[in-house]
């Protein structure tokens, strides 16, 4: 180093500023280590997708066949009921009977040419955990319309 | 091979540079690549609840959607919102939202909120994004619990 400090002031007009392997070795062992360091914290996200009605363009209904309705409600202790008919232990977070029943009823409503529309009531203190469990379910039965009630307020 | 063995005439091996940096881009590319703009607005307090048949999310351009944090203290029994990596207040957060949707019509939102969060918490996230006009809304949700 003291010797090119000395070649420099020399020889000031002659400055070679060359392409310096150190510091970019420096600067790419930063970056790397940062880009190591998130990707620990890299996790499969999914995404459970809804429309909210009355904003988004409005569905095209088929006037003739009445849309089937469902209410599901999912209680402060982890209950859900369809159709005021309570399915599963509260703690069983996969709810079989609750998501084949709706299979059914999606499959009995796509022969008829109907659709289902489910909504889903929660308790304000329902956890929503579970309410993600109850549309977990609406997905696995291929049903996308479903509208949420909390509190008395539709979305 | 001939002259390429990395090593000086008297056998002793030598420090080569250049496949080194070419090893250290690699891996740079590698973890540039697992790494998504995502990961960086997850707040890491919130523990997302788990859709094992929940689908993945299709379009990976973070610039055309907003992720509202939703976390949980049980502590205090209150709610922390933060819309990306900001803690706003409410109004706030529906002015910004009115202003992206505004430029984008596509813009949509993504909830992300703790698994202990009592659904009235959501349900007053989803009245703040109908009120910005944002009717597309994705609930996040993990594949497995970790």
């Amino acid at each position: 180093m003291a010797h090119d400090k000395r070649h420099r002031t020399l020889e000031g007009e002659t400055v070679n500023l060359g392409f310096q392997i150190a510091p970019m070795i420096d600067v790419v062992f930063v970056i790397m280590l940062f880009f190591m360091v998130m990707a620990g914290a890299v996790k499969v996200e999914r995404e459970l997708k809804t429309q909210l009605p009355g904003l988004g363009t409005p569905a095209v209904t088929n006037e003739e066949v009445p849309p089937d309705e469902i209410m599901v409600t999912v209680e402060e202790s982890n209950v859900v009921t369809l159709n005021e008919e309570e399915f599963d232990s509260p703690t069983d977070k996969a709810l079989p009977n609750f998501t084949g029943t709706l299979m059914r009823l999606k499959q009995e409503a796509d022969h008829r040419g109907a659709k289902v529309m489910v909504t889903i009531q929660a308790e304000e203190q329902a956890r929503y955990e579970r309410v993600i469990d109850v549309l977990n379910s609406m997905a696995k039965a291929q049903i996308s319309n479903v509208t949420f009630t909390i509190g008395g307020d539709d979305f | 091979m001939a002259g390429g063995g990395g090593s000086t005439e008297s056998g002793e091996p030598e420090f080569q540079i250049a496949p080194m940096i070419d090893v250290l881009l690699v891996l740079l590319i590698f973890f540039m690549s697992i790494t998504s703009a995502q990961v960086l607005r997850i707040d890491k307090d919130i523990k997302l609840p788990v859709a094992a048949d929940a689908k993945k999310k299709e379009d990976k351009n973070a610039m055309f959607e907003a992720a509202i944090n939703i976390r949980w203290i049980p502590t205090q029994q209150k709610s922390v919102i933060k819309l990306d990596t900001q803690e706003l207040e409410n109004e706030e957060i529906v002015n910004i939202l009115t202003e992206r949707k505004n430029n984008n019509p596509v813009y949509r939102a993504i909830i992300r909120g703790d698994r202990d969060v009592p659904a009235v918490e959501i349900q007053k996230v989803m009245a703040l994004i109908a009120q910005a006009g944002i009717d597309d809304i994705s609930f996040s949700a993990l594949n497995q619990d970790s």
